[in-house]
């Protein structure tokens, strides 16, 4: 090889340009990731250590299996009735609180053969609208509208998730405590609880460290 | 062999400009027009800095909506565990810190929390507010040397008195609150006060870089104008000074690990180059020496002094100045107890000598609910006035 050569020198060159090559060199998918449908119990890569579906679907089937079991509700003569009341989040992720009794409640309705009945006091404003239609001659009714129909609550179906953080140089820890109660309306009695706790734990990129 | 320069010279040009051209974005100098055209349009790594900014804009215009939607973008992106392709990028020696994607530093994450969780407290969920409060906090809870972290009086305030609504025990939060307080100290909580005031005044903290190769990330501020607010209502007036200053949690959160790998890329960029230097002037030296053997090896140090060149130019050792540069330096609270209805709120802001800044005074109407509910009011010295919130 001819180190005088002109060619060589440029070759060189053009080799050196390569150094500062591709700007998406090493890019993890730079043209991004297509849609993919996933089971809601599955860990997706969009991961954190907050609140994500595959804890919601497991501590909600958890705390279904839970309730249809406990003798309240097994041996109940007839259907008691379940008022949904808001869980309270005492962790540092904000959430989607309805989500949680929403499954459970769907758990229990599709898994319970009839055994409980929920009340739905979030639509009462429009069943109270629909009331009034009917016994001001509005609407037709096929019963006496002026009779209270609506039912009171046996028992309230309530919960609480619970948090513990902590962060250091070594990453970022989340546990989470998941309780739900079953409350006598009469009585206050917790009549069922039951728990389920999740900890995770990661370290962002150093680049954002 | 014949084709091979020109090959090699087709290469250079092809990879060399081998960089994605940016697309052309004027800004026009209102952020309501400027964030979404950019958060569509312009890169995709500045997305929740855009974000950030048009939340902020909207807490002041009174759109609460829009900032709602705009920190719920900025939350689900960097509000977990962030590591992506362009933070590895970012690491690497020849991309600049700023191709990684914009999360903020850990005053602009907190801020972001901050004001999602007062949002959450408008909208009648103190449970959630008191979640973003939290997760505020626990972004400044670690830095290299463990001091000055998780120190915001606000925060561990606010995560108090939420407590203390939620029939809780919120002394270990109030506690911490008073031991951080640093200017002005917040009063004992009033679980019965339903009229809320979340308070900011003074242009906050700005970057710049220093250094050599401009690696080093500091943070500049303005000169305070606004240094305490009141607010009266109905003949009522609570008084606040800057409960915690940005200035301050920007420039004593202690180092980031980006700054030692910044410092790293300088170093290699300085020791490439003298490399470069030596190479091309030792080969230079030896190419005139009247020795074909000489001549041969001078043209290779040349050739490794100029590779060595090359790579140093492209290192890039950058500090990323990508700021959230609309957010306040100070943040105060007060909270009052009213009756149900409507109330007309005026607030002032003053200098650090008391004197009035009339020019700042805003005047809000306020609906507070008669269902039990807080009313949280937002009130920021560069806030829209008058408002009907």
């Amino acid at each position: 090889m001819n180190l005088l050569n002109p060619r060589f020198h440029l070759t060189v060159i053009a080799l050196a340009g390569l150094v500062a090559g591709c700007a998406t060199q090493g890019v993890h998918s730079p043209s991004g990731v297509p849609v993919t449908e996933m089971r809601p119990d599955e860990q997706g890569f969009v991961a954190g250590t907050g609140v994500e579906s595959q804890d919601l679907v497991r501590v909600t089937d958890k705390m279904a299996r839970s309730i249809v079991g406990i003798p309240q509700i097994a041996g109940a003569q007839g259907q008691p009735r379940i008022v949904l009341d808001p869980v309270e989040n005492n962790t540092r992720f904000p959430i989607n609180k309805d989500v949680f009794l929403t499954r459970i409640r769907v758990q229990l309705n599709s898994k319970s053969a009839g055994k409980v009945l929920f009340l739905a006091r979030d639509r009462m404003k429009a069943l109270q609208h629909e009331r009034e239609l009917k016994q001001s001659g509005q609407v037709t009714a096929s019963a006496d509208p002026n009779v209270v129909e609506f039912k009171g609550a046996d028992f309230f179906l309530t919960g609480k998730l619970d948090g513990m953080s902590t962060r250091t140089s070594a990453g970022t820890s989340d546990y989470i405590l998941y309780s739900f109660q079953l409350i006598d309306a009469r009585t206050s009695d917790i009549i069922w609880e039951d728990s389920a706790e999740i900890k995770k734990q990661g370290l962002e990129d150093a680049a954002y460290r | 062999m014949k084709l091979l320069w020109p090959l090699a010279l087709l290469t250079l040009l092809g990879v060399t400009g081998c960089v994605t051209p940016g697309r052309d974005v004027r800004l026009t100098g209102n952020i309501f027009v400027d964030a979404p055209m950019m958060i569509t349009n312009g890169p995709a790594g500045d997305r929740i800095l855009w974000e950030d900014r048009l939340a902020l804009a909207a807490l002041r215009h009174g759109d609460f909506a829009l900032a709602r939607r705009s920190l719920d973008n900025v939350l689900l992106n960097s509000g977990g565990i962030s590591g992506d392709g362009s933070a590895r990028l970012a690491r690497s020696y020849f991309h600049p810190e700023s191709t990684k994607r914009f999360i903020g530093e850990p005053y602009e994450r907190v801020m972001a929390f901050y004001y999602r969780g007062l949002l959450y407290w408008m909208d009648g969920e103190p449970d959630n507010a008191r979640a973003c409060f939290r997760s505020a906090a626990i972004q400044d809870a670690d830095n290299e040397n463990h001091e000055y972290s998780a120190d915001y009086v606000v925060l561990d305030y606010l995560e108090g008195l939420t407590t203390l609504k939620l029939a809780g025990d919120g002394s270990d939060a109030i506690k911490r609150a008073q031991k951080e307080v640093r200017a002005s100290r917040p009063p004992p909580p009033n679980p019965k006060a339903n009229l809320l005031f979340f308070l900011e005044f003074s242009p906050g903290p700005l970057k710049f870089a220093s250094g050599e190769y401009r690696e080093q990330l500091h943070f500049s501020v303005e000169r305070p104008l606004a240094q305490s607010a009141e607010v009266v209502v109905d003949g009522q007036a609570l008084r606040t000074g800057p409960w915690d200053d940005l200035y301050f949690q920007a420039t004593t959160r202690g180092g980031r690990v980006m700054d030692h790998i910044l410092a790293n890329k300088a170093v290699f960029k300085s020791a490439t180059d003298i490399a470069g230097n030596i190479g091309i002037l030792g080969g230079a030296v030896a190419a005139l020496q009247n020795n074909r053997t000489s001549q041969e090896v001078g043209l290779g140090l040349i050739a490794a002094g100029l590779i060595s060149k090359v790579i140093s130019a492209s290192t890039t050792p950058e500090a990323d100045l990508r700021a959230w540069d609309n957010l306040p330096r100070y943040l105060g609270f007060g909270a009052m107890e009213v009756s149900p209805g409507s109330h007309t709120a005026t607030v002032y802001f003053r200098d650090g000598s008391g004197v009035l800044l009339p020019r700042l005074t805003k005047t809000l109407t306020l609906n507070v609910p008669a269902d039990g509910n807080d009313k949280v009011v937002f009130v920021s010295d560069q806030s829209t006035s008058p408002q009907n919130l």
